[in-house]
């Protein structure tokens, strides 16, 4: 026996021992040196698996059940197999997206849900909180089996926490101290995601201490107390042959599926416990310490596990087969053998193992607590204006505490009960639940996030229903009719047989049909229900994780009023106080790659918001990062959209002073108000001079026409030759040189000037210093900003020329805003002029054509753009003759519309002077021969001339297309054909004339060749054949009804309402 | 060449994995479980404690391979 102080003292001083190494490491990182890069570290970490439950539980269990503690162990060995693929994926998902718990992976998985993230919390909460207490029941019982062995009497042990004295409560000083060791790694600052080295480290020396603690009791037990295994299972079989099929599989207490499911549940519970996601995933420091824990963990537990047989039938043959103690062989041989020490150091191996899981898992539970349940009600009260970055902090400790805390109490209630003992097995049934949404996550993306809620739920509701309540009711707080008949009586839903399906061991039950409901809801409605975009860009970056070509999903956008860089620092030091903000802000902007003027682009102000959210959700998890960044930016009324490439180089500084970025906010005010160019170039410079105290600002922009800088805004004293002057380009002044080498400019101080010509004009202003700076749009120089000052020397410090460049970005963007509405408004402007050419042009067509007594005309002109170049005309003469004209210009546009407008002038001015077709042709194309040569365009035409009285026709054409007439009594088409070129080729061209005779009822068609190329949708012609058989159909209808059949025909032709070219069309019909 | 490297690795590691499950489940442990001792020790715990460091060498000699791997697509790179 072993005084209880003294079991108490050691204790705490292996906590102090915990607590140096742990600060140790703190401070190792701290100097940039961190422990974590050592590999053995992480690897024995993760054996923070093995807990006490193992740690003394697995030689109960073998006692008990002889092999049925080996799949605990050989299931993560498997599992330990995947790692290179599943785990690293897990990894390196969680460290782009700053992951800091499983909560926080299943809920960024799935559209950053902060309803899921609340579930796997409280399911968290409920499936795991317990088996804190089985740990703190485990330290407990060993200090009084160490303090007093008498103790042990089998009827005493299970009513021994009720007997500790009451000013000695073993297990609330134990929660105390865990609790307590909790806050000191795990919440001293609140960014989760930043590793707590500290931590790990002290887990990995605990692990150390188990596994050796174990092994030596292993050693002396085996060949000490025996002569080695043979001797142990020699004796043993010996003293109870009635015991041989503990070692036999397939026994009614451990059958193959049972065997299975414990395999099953142990591979699923050393990904998935969330203390073991913390562990492997959220501390993992390099990827490729993964590579080595695959098989130093295995090893680990192969080595911790080599020894329980012979420990277990050790102690059974020692107590005579009494297994009631038999957790606590690995103490009791030792302390029996009089081994005081050994027995201590035993106890600090299981002290270890109940330490470690506690502290990260009231760590890792409070942390979840925090980021998705009482993060999402804080900001729900949304508290105000007020920095709450420190309440937080405190809220998280309170967390801890209040987990170990939970577990204590739930010690104290419930004791020593079957749902305690059972506790951890029950608890990997509750990690298990994670998977399908995990795994499922991982490597398909189109699960979803109802298909996550809803598999989460369903497995949950199973797993309390098969599980939680038979345990429960085997602890003897329910009734057992509910085992046996089950609830109301209704035997189908008995919790140990649900739907009839009996014959199993609880836990292959629960986890039979647990799965099944989680992961056939899963998949179903994966299948059926749809994604968001936002959820189909994560599950892209979760399935996507390793490809190294992935592309980056990320599309160009670009936030509208997007907040400035501090406002999203104020943003962030909100929640997270103000010296990690910075911190984070300026690693943000060192990853940038930003360009020599140290600056950063506008692209990248999207980029920022996703860091800001990341690294928020590194404190406050992912889904109550995407809360507030979401109300943030739509109470300010900002979103992102496709980009609209404005803002390209806007830049913003990063290494400037508070004043100094307070500038450059108001400048990025300015420029985003919209307001008149000049309005803002003034208040840009207002702002600079009375900021910083400048004698003289000035914004030259380049006139482009006579190559010089011309001022646009001047602030301060004024001078001829000085602020309000042009600047010629060349390398003799310092202006010149900015704006022609792209470079700022700047003197420092005006007594070394190198530049005579300068050197004048500033001596005699007086000024001390200045700068220049080139106003660049896309990297070419459009003008220049400067500033001087008479009073002040060496002003322009690095730092400061970098602001100075920033607002001149700004006034480039001003300047582009302005153009570009420029351009806008001169597009708009061209609108309305050619609307209005088009309404002149129409005017020009005759609008009516006089209806005549034995004649009949109509016309019809359709553009098939805005404005068009073809052209028909009616010019009546004496004796109730008239000409008709049909022409077409090539192209449809102004210029085809200028020379329409110029032909008509040319007709109507001479028509009456030249009276016949021919002469008038003549005299068109000695025009157009002579005034048009440089033009590209062309003009064929058809003029005719018809007299009723004797119903005679002339008419020449200059290569138009041949109009079509037809013959009423004849019954035949005729081709009205008369040699002539095409109007400005040649100066003299003989235009033919020819003259018919009409008759009663013959139709005469003039048209341009947008009629008969109007294309049908297999690019076959209209064609003049089909125009000329539509002709003689529509022998008895009027010209106007012609030409509208003509239209009808032609659309049906097409399929378009729309035609490609001019159509024009003239029917004329004689009558009587 | 070294994609076709890196499949047959993965292949190999599918390979070992359903082995692994095999190795662990019934019927194959079956084999083992009867009343017979060796070196009288149950044939099943043998067969475990044997198997089970077995289990870790393939692991680590798989591990050896995907740092071969990684190290030839690295010079290649270099190249």
């Amino acid at each position: 026996m072993i005084p209880g102080h003294i079991v108490l003292i050691i204790s705490l001083l292996y906590f102090a021992l915990l607590f140096i190494v742990a600060f140790y490491a703190d401070r190792r990182r701290r100097q940039g040196r961190s422990l974590l890069t050592n590999s053995y570290i992480y690897s024995l970490a993760i054996a923070i698996y093995c807990t006490s439950w193992t740690f003394y539980g697995s030689v109960g269990r073998a006692a008990t059940s002889g092999l049925e503690f080996l799949p605990i162990y050989i299931g993560p060995t498997l599992m330990a197999f995947t790692w290179w693929f599943i785990l690293r994926k897990m990894v390196r998902v969680s460290k782009e997206q700053n992951i800091v718990s499983i909560a926080d992976f299943i809920s960024s998985r799935y559209d950053r849900s902060a309803l899921l993230g609340a579930i796997v919390t409280l399911f968290a909460v409920f499936g795991i909180t317990p088996y804190i207490a089985l740990q703190l029941k485990a330290v407990a019982n060993t200090i009084d089996i160490l303090s007093n062995p008498m103790a042990l009497a089998p009827d005493q042990l299970g009513g021994l926490a009720a007997k500790i004295p009451s000013y000695i409560d073993t297990a609330f000083l134990v929660a105390l101290v865990l609790g307590l060791f909790g806050i000191l790694f795990g919440a001293r600052h609140l960014d989760s995601s930043e590793r707590h080295e500290g931590l790990v480290v002290a887990v990995a020396l605990e692990s150390l201490i188990k596994v050796i603690s174990f092994i030596a009791v292993g050693i002396f037990v085996t060949y000490g107390l025996f002569d080695g295994f043979q001797d142990i299972f020699q004796r043993f079989f010996e003293q109870f042959p009635e015991r041989q099929n503990m070692f036999r599989l397939g026994t009614e207490q451990t059958p193959y599926t049972k065997w299975f499911s414990l395999i099953f549940l142990s591979m699923m519970a050393i990904m998935f416990l969330p203390r073991q996601f913390h562990i492997m995933v959220t501390e993992n420091a390099d990827e490729l310490q993964i590579k080595k824990a695959m098989w130093r963990f295995p090893a680990y537990t192969f080595l911790i596990n080599l020894f329980v047989i012979p420990i277990a039938l050790g102690g059974l043959i020692f107590t005579a087969g009494d297994i009631s103690q038999a957790d606590f062989f690995v103490l009791t041989l030792p302390l029996s053998a009089g081994h005081k020490w050994l027995a201590l150091l035993v106890f600090l191996g299981g002290l270890s193992a109940s330490a470690g899981m506690v502290m990260v898992s009231s760590v890792t539970i409070s942390t979840m607590i925090h980021n998705h349940l009482v993060m999402p009600i804080l900001l729900r009260i949304k508290l105000k204006g007020q920095d709450f970055s420190g309440l937080l902090i405190n809220l998280k400790r309170l967390g801890i505490l209040g987990v170990v805390f939970l577990g204590y109490f739930y010690f104290k209630i419930i004791g020593d009960s079957y749902a305690l003992v059972n506790m951890g097995l029950i608890s990997f049934m509750a990690a298990t639940q994670f998977a399908p949404a995990v795994i499922g996550g991982l490597y398909w993306k189109r699960a979803n996030r109802k298909a996550a809620t809803v598999g989460l739920c369903l497995g949950f509701a199973l797993w309390f229903y098969t599980l939680l309540i038979p345990s429960f009711v085997l602890s003897g707080w329910l009734d057992k009719g509910i085992l046996e008949h089950g609830p109301s009586g209704i035997e189908l839903l008995k919790p140990l047989e649900l739907f009839g399906l009996h014959g199993f061991d609880m836990y292959t039950h629960c986890l039979f049909w647990s799965l099944l409901f989680n992961i056939a809801a899963y998949l179903t409605f994966s299948f059926f229900a749809k994604q968001s975009a936002t959820e189909e860009i994560q599950a892209d970056k979760f399935v996507n994780a390793l490809r190294s070509d992935r592309p980056s999903p990320t599309k160009l956008k670009r936030l509208s009023k997007a907040p400035t860089i501090m406002e999203f620092v104020e943003l962030m030091s909100k929640f997270i106080g103000e010296k990690p903000a910075n911190a984070a802000i300026s690693e943000f902007l060192e990853n940038r790659e930003i360009s020599s003027r140290g600056t950063l682009s506008d692209h990248e102000i999207p980029k920022l918001k996703t860091f800001t959210e990341r690294t928020l959700a590194g404190y406050v998890g992912a889904a109550p990062a995407r809360i507030i960044l979401e109300n943030y930016l739509s109470t300010r009324g900002s979103k992102m959209e496709d980009v609209f490439d404005i803002f390209g180089s806007i830049t913003i500084s990063h290494a400037s002073s508070r004043e100094q970025l307070s500038v450059l906010y108001d400048t990025s005010q300015l420029v985003a108000s919209g307001n008149e160019l000049k309005d803002i170039l003034d208040n840009i410079l207002q702002l600079l001079s009375a900021q910083f105290k400048f004698d003289l600002c000035v914004i030259r922009f380049l006139e482009k026409e006579t190559m010089t800088l011309t001022v646009k805004s001047q602030q301060g004293m004024s001078s001829v030759h000085f602020g309000q002057s042009e600047r010629n380009l060349n390398m003799e002044t310092y202006i010149g040189q900015a704006f022609l080498s792209n470079v700022t400019a700047v003197v420092n101080d005006t007594e070394f000037l190198d530049k005579p010509t300068s050197a004048e004009i500033i001596y005699r202003e007086g000024i001390t210093c200045f700068a220049h700076t080139p106003i660049t749009m896309e990297g070419e120089p459009v003008g220049v900003l400067s500033a001087f000052s008479r009073t002040v020397k060496g002003i322009f410090t690095k730092e400061f020329i970098a602001l100075f460049e920033n607002i001149a970005g700004q006034i480039a963007i001003a300047w582009r805003n302005d153009k570009q509405l420029h351009s806008l408004l001169e597009v708009h402007e061209q609108e309305r002029e050619m609307q209005i050419a088009r309404n002149i042009q129409i005017s020009l067509l005759p609008t009516n054509i006089p209806a005549m007594e034995k004649v009949s005309v109509s016309g019809l002109c359709v553009p098939a753009h805005q404005i068009g170049g073809d052209y028909f005309d009616f010019i009546p003469r004496e004796e109730s003759c008239f000409d008709l004209i049909v022409a077409d210009v090539s192209g449809h546009n102004i210029g085809s519309a200028l020379i329409m407008a110029e032909t008509r002038t040319f007709i109507h001015a001479r028509a009456d002077n030249i009276k016949q077709p021919a002469k008038m042709m003549h005299s068109l194309n000695r025009f157009f021969f002579d005034n048009m040569d440089c033009s590209d365009l062309f003009v064929t035409m058809f003029y005719l001339q018809y007299c009723p009285n004797v119903h005679c026709l002339t008419y020449s054409s200059a290569g138009h297309n041949t109009p079509i007439l037809w013959r009423k009594h004849k019954k035949r088409i005729e081709l009205l054909d008369a040699d002539g070129l095409i109007f400005g080729i040649r100066p003299e061209v003989d235009f033919e004339q020819k003259a018919e005779t009409l008759e009663e009822g013959d139709t005469l068609l003039l048209y341009t060749d947008g009629i008969i190329e109007a294309e049908d949708t297999q690019g076959e012609f209209f064609g003049i054949d089909r125009l000329g058989k539509l002709l003689q159909e529509c022998d008895a209808l009027s010209p106007q009804e012609t030409i509208d059949r003509i239209m009808n025909q032609v659309r049906i032709f097409t399929g378009l309402r729309h035609f490609n070219d001019d159509i024009t069309l003239v029917v004329m019909k004689a009558l009587k | 060449m070294k994609d076709h490297q890196g499949d047959s690795t993965k292949e190999a590691w599918i390979l070992c994995l359903i082995l692994g499950v095999i190795f662990i489940n019934f019927p194959f442990v079956h084999i083992f479980d009867n009343d017979r001792l060796i070196f009288g020790i149950p044939p099943l715990v043998l067969y475990f404690f044997i198997g089970w460091p077995a289990s870790i060498g393939v692991t680590w000699l798989f591990v050896k391979q995907i740092n071969k791997e990684s190290a030839a697509n690295d010079e290649e790179r270099m190249e």
